[in-house]
């Protein structure tokens, strides 16, 4: 109830004739009452009235937050931040060495941006992301939904519904080889159609459609409060066509970055946009950087850039709070009604298997290796095997990451 | 803008109607009243804390040093004067809420409602789910139908052709077949719907800007026409713009990219770009051009180096890239007569969002392009 006047969400010039009046606290306001603070200050009765049903609200809530524990301005230690990052999970890119390098995978409550040139894959992580939010807890995900937001109408749903199919499939190979009861009863529900209707779509069109769509995004992630992933793909493409008021840019940018720091930070979700690249011509020789600007840098905690080395794909760790900045290679794979060559199959298969350990359990390892012939499953996978040893070490070492139940066994 | 018709507060849409508003400026910097009122140091009674003494002192230097002069003080305090006349929906999401607040002197609750309602009504309720695209069978909104290019195994290759919507850039060397193909989806494109076409009439633009913006998007709006074919992209953009103005085609090439994409959207019109190719200078910039694939080294000794032109700001406006190439071969049996050396046709896949990096052979006849397994 000593809450100052001057941070109460009146209007300005209210604040202002509070504050010249010789108003300090929310408590004064309240015990001087309706008929009193109009004649007070000058308004009229139905102007107070409304300005004392703000300030009481605004102290109910006040009142709320140091009791819950919970809200936008509370105090909390550094050990109860750490408590409650390492609780929450991570939502893996099947991609060992690219979970990895991100410390166990897209963190939630954190802005990831990826960036690329154009067919390097940022849509299909996109995308694998979306299915993968979904993957259910026993098994090692968030048990999440997802939100798409499509600026470039790159979404292609049946290359979603392939990686789903894989997706689905890894989990039942995981369940026959294990035969646990929640495995089971997970996968009773986890179906190509559930994990398809758990991805909402969004498709808008200029960058006045992307603002309103985030300010609406809150109330719909309240209505829908398994949404642990926000997907923009692309933030780049609707802010670089006719904007001649670059300082507009840069403030709407800016404007944006905030609404989207508040989604991840309320709602505990992930948020990942995707960022074109653009050349910076320096003064003996030009070079790729992200687009949007060196201000709109700061927006994303963490940054990734995908780019090519002759045939070869490669994730750069670019800016990371928690991580130290290097480099990997990865793939995407593509399944046989792709009609790829043979040889690329069996490569990545392997792969496959060992990946599968890592994002699931290690006692699986010995067991799913019978399964080197199955159906190629598609997204983000590892080039080569990692050895098994460093696997398990790797997940031992990583504080951040959540143990896992089947470990424990 | 009739603000009327929002279930918005009377006090906010008188607001947003209001003429002149003016910012609370005023209030930033110190006022005339308050600087005269400040006891000249003399003037202070000497029995005051010294304390307080210095902390006036401070007050009266600081108040000099941010207005030097008389005439500067009242510049300084008179108001500023900003039209806080807002007329469209596009207006009120180019304001900050802050400033929103500022201009319409609102508070912080009535312009998060105001930018809510304004959201809600320029968004309307869209959220689809993947199942309902992927279930679709509505062709309006359905991403299953596409256009055929009037050859199974081209088809097959492009999972039953190109896109409706976006842009399909078509990229080769000269002679490589890329206006065959152009012309080969001109005839596809009127094929009635159960064979994979469009029913529809085509327009195959030279590349001209003004075009683009006025002609194409009333030929698509009476559904005339559902294919747009641009041959070729490149020839205008290398032409107009020198080595200098770089900034300045990039921004064209955006602009450009952008109502294209929005033509293809609103019209459900597939929009394929030919385009040329340049010489790879180095495998930096080869990397930009995105054409370095898994199958380049396939092709090393001649797709590899070249990429398609117009750099990497186009590239980023692309749906889906093709390239097609014509390598020479040596001829399978010397003794066959030819007057030409026999040479393949690939067409290469270089990025789609559901295509894999892919290629197939075809071959250009007197009957069209096909493809050959």
């Amino acid at each position: 109830m000593q809450r100052d006047v001057g941070s109460l969400p009146l209007s300005p010039a209210l604040r202002a004739r509070l504050l010249s009046a010789g108003f300090q606290t929310a408590q004064e306001l309240l015990e001087t009452g309706p008929c009193g603070l109009s004649k007070e200050i000058g308004i009229s009765k139905e102007e107070a009235l409304e300005a004392l049903q703000v300030v009481r609200q605004e102290c109910g809530c006040d009142a709320a937050k140091t009791a819950g524990g919970s809200g936008t301005a509370r105090k909390c230690t550094a050990l109860e931040l750490l408590e409650e990052e390492q609780a929450q999970g991570f939502i893996i890119t099947f991609c060992s060495a690219l979970d990895n390098i991100l410390g166990g995978g897209v963190q939630l409550t954190k802005i990831t941006e990826i960036c690329g040139a154009p067919g390097v894959g940022k849509t299909q992580l996109c995308m694998q992301l979306a299915v993968d939010v979904q993957i259910p807890e026993c098994f090692g995900g968030v048990a999440g939904e997802a939100v798409f937001i499509d600026t470039e109408g790159s979404f292609m749903v049946d290359r979603v519904a392939d990686i789903a199919a894989a997706c689905v499939q890894h989990c039942q190979l995981i369940a026959e080889a294990h035969q646990e009861e929640d495995h089971l009863k997970a996968l009773e529900t986890f179906s190509l159609e559930s994990i398809l209707s758990h991805i909402y779509y969004f498709r808008c069109r200029d960058y006045i459609e992307l603002l309103a769509q985030v300010y609406l995004l809150p109330d719909f992630i309240s209505e829908h409060s398994k949404v642990r992933l926000v997907v923009i793909d692309g933030i780049a493409f609707p802010f670089r066509h006719d904007f001649e008021d670059l300082s507009l840019r840069t403030r709407l940018l800016n404007g944006l970055a905030q609404q989207l720091i508040i989604i991840a930070n309320d709602h505990k979700s992930a948020v990942v946009l995707t960022n074109q690249m653009t050349t910076r011509f320096g003064q003996s020789q030009s070079m790729l950087v992200p687009a949007l600007g060196e201000s709109w840098g700061h927006a994303a905690t963490v940054r990734v850039i995908f780019h090519w080395d002759n045939t070869q794909r490669l994730a750069t760790l670019y800016k990371s709070p928690s991580q130290k900045e290097s480099t990997i290679p990865y793939n995407i794979t593509v399944s046989i009604s792709f009609g790829m060559e043979i040889f690329h199959l069996v490569r990545s298969s392997n792969c496959e298997i060992m990946n599968w350990s890592y994002s699931c359990s290690v006692s699986i390892e010995v067991v799913s290796q019978d399964f080197t012939y199955i159906l190629q499953p598609q997204g983000f996978r590892d080039v080569q095997p990692p050895p098994l040893t460093q696997n398990a070490e790797g997940t031992e070492m990583n504080p951040r990451k959540r143990p896992r139940r089947e470990e424990e066994k | 803008m009739d603000w009327d018709q929002f279930d918005l507060n009377p006090k906010v849409v008188a607001a947003l109607k209001r003429g002149n508003a003016t910012w609370g400026r005023e209030m930033v910097y110190p006022d005339v009243t308050a600087l005269r009122s400040v006891p000249s140091d003399n003037e202070l009674p000497s029995s005051r804390e010294p304390a307080v003494h210095k902390l006036h002192e401070r007050a009266v230097e600081s108040r000099k040093a941010l207005c030097p002069t008389v005439t500067q003080r009242s510049v300084f305090m008179k108001p500023l004067s900003v039209s806080a006349d807002i007329k469209s929906i596009k207006e009120v999401l180019n304001l900050s809420g802050a400033d929103l607040q500022r201009l319409m002197k609102l508070s912080g609750a009535d312009v998060e409602c105001l930018l809510k309602t304004v959201s809600r009504a320029l968004r309307k309720s869209c959220v689809l789910t993947a199942l309902q695209l992927y279930q679709d069978k509505d062709c309006f909104s359905s991403q299953r139908q596409k256009l055929s290019l009037g050859c199974s195994v081209l088809d097959d290759l492009l999972k039953g052709g190109i896109p409706l919507v976006g842009i399909t850039e078509l990229a080769g060397e000269s002679s490589a077949g890329k206006t065959q193909i152009g012309l080969q989806l001109c005839l596809c494109v009127q094929y009635p719907y159960r064979y994979g076409g469009l029913e529809s009439g085509k327009y195959r633009p030279d590349t001209f800007h003004n075009c683009i913006t006025k002609r194409i998007s009333v030929l698509l709006a009476r559904g005339a026409v559902r294919l747009v074919v641009i041959d070729s992209i490149a020839a205008l953009f290398r032409c107009e713009f020198g080595a200098s103005d770089s900034v300045l085609k990039a921004r064209y090439l955006q602009t450009f990219g952008a109502q294209l994409h929005g033509l293809s959207s609103r019209f459900r019109a597939p929009i394929m770009c030919i385009n040329q190719v340049t010489d790879a200078m180095s495998n930096a910039e080869a990397a930009q051009c995105g054409c370095r694939n898994l199958y380049c080294f396939l092709y090393s000794s001649a797709a590899g180096r070249v990429c398609p032109a117009l750099g990497i700001t186009w590239a980023n406006q692309l749906l889906m890239r093709l390239m097609v190439s014509r390598v020479p071969q040596p001829a399978p049996s010397p003794g066959a007569v030819s007057h030409h050396p026999a040479s393949v046709r690939t067409l290469r896949v270089v990025f789609a969002p559901h295509l894999p990096p892919s290629f197939c052979c075809y071959t250009v006849k007197l009957e069209g392009v096909k493809g050959m397994k």
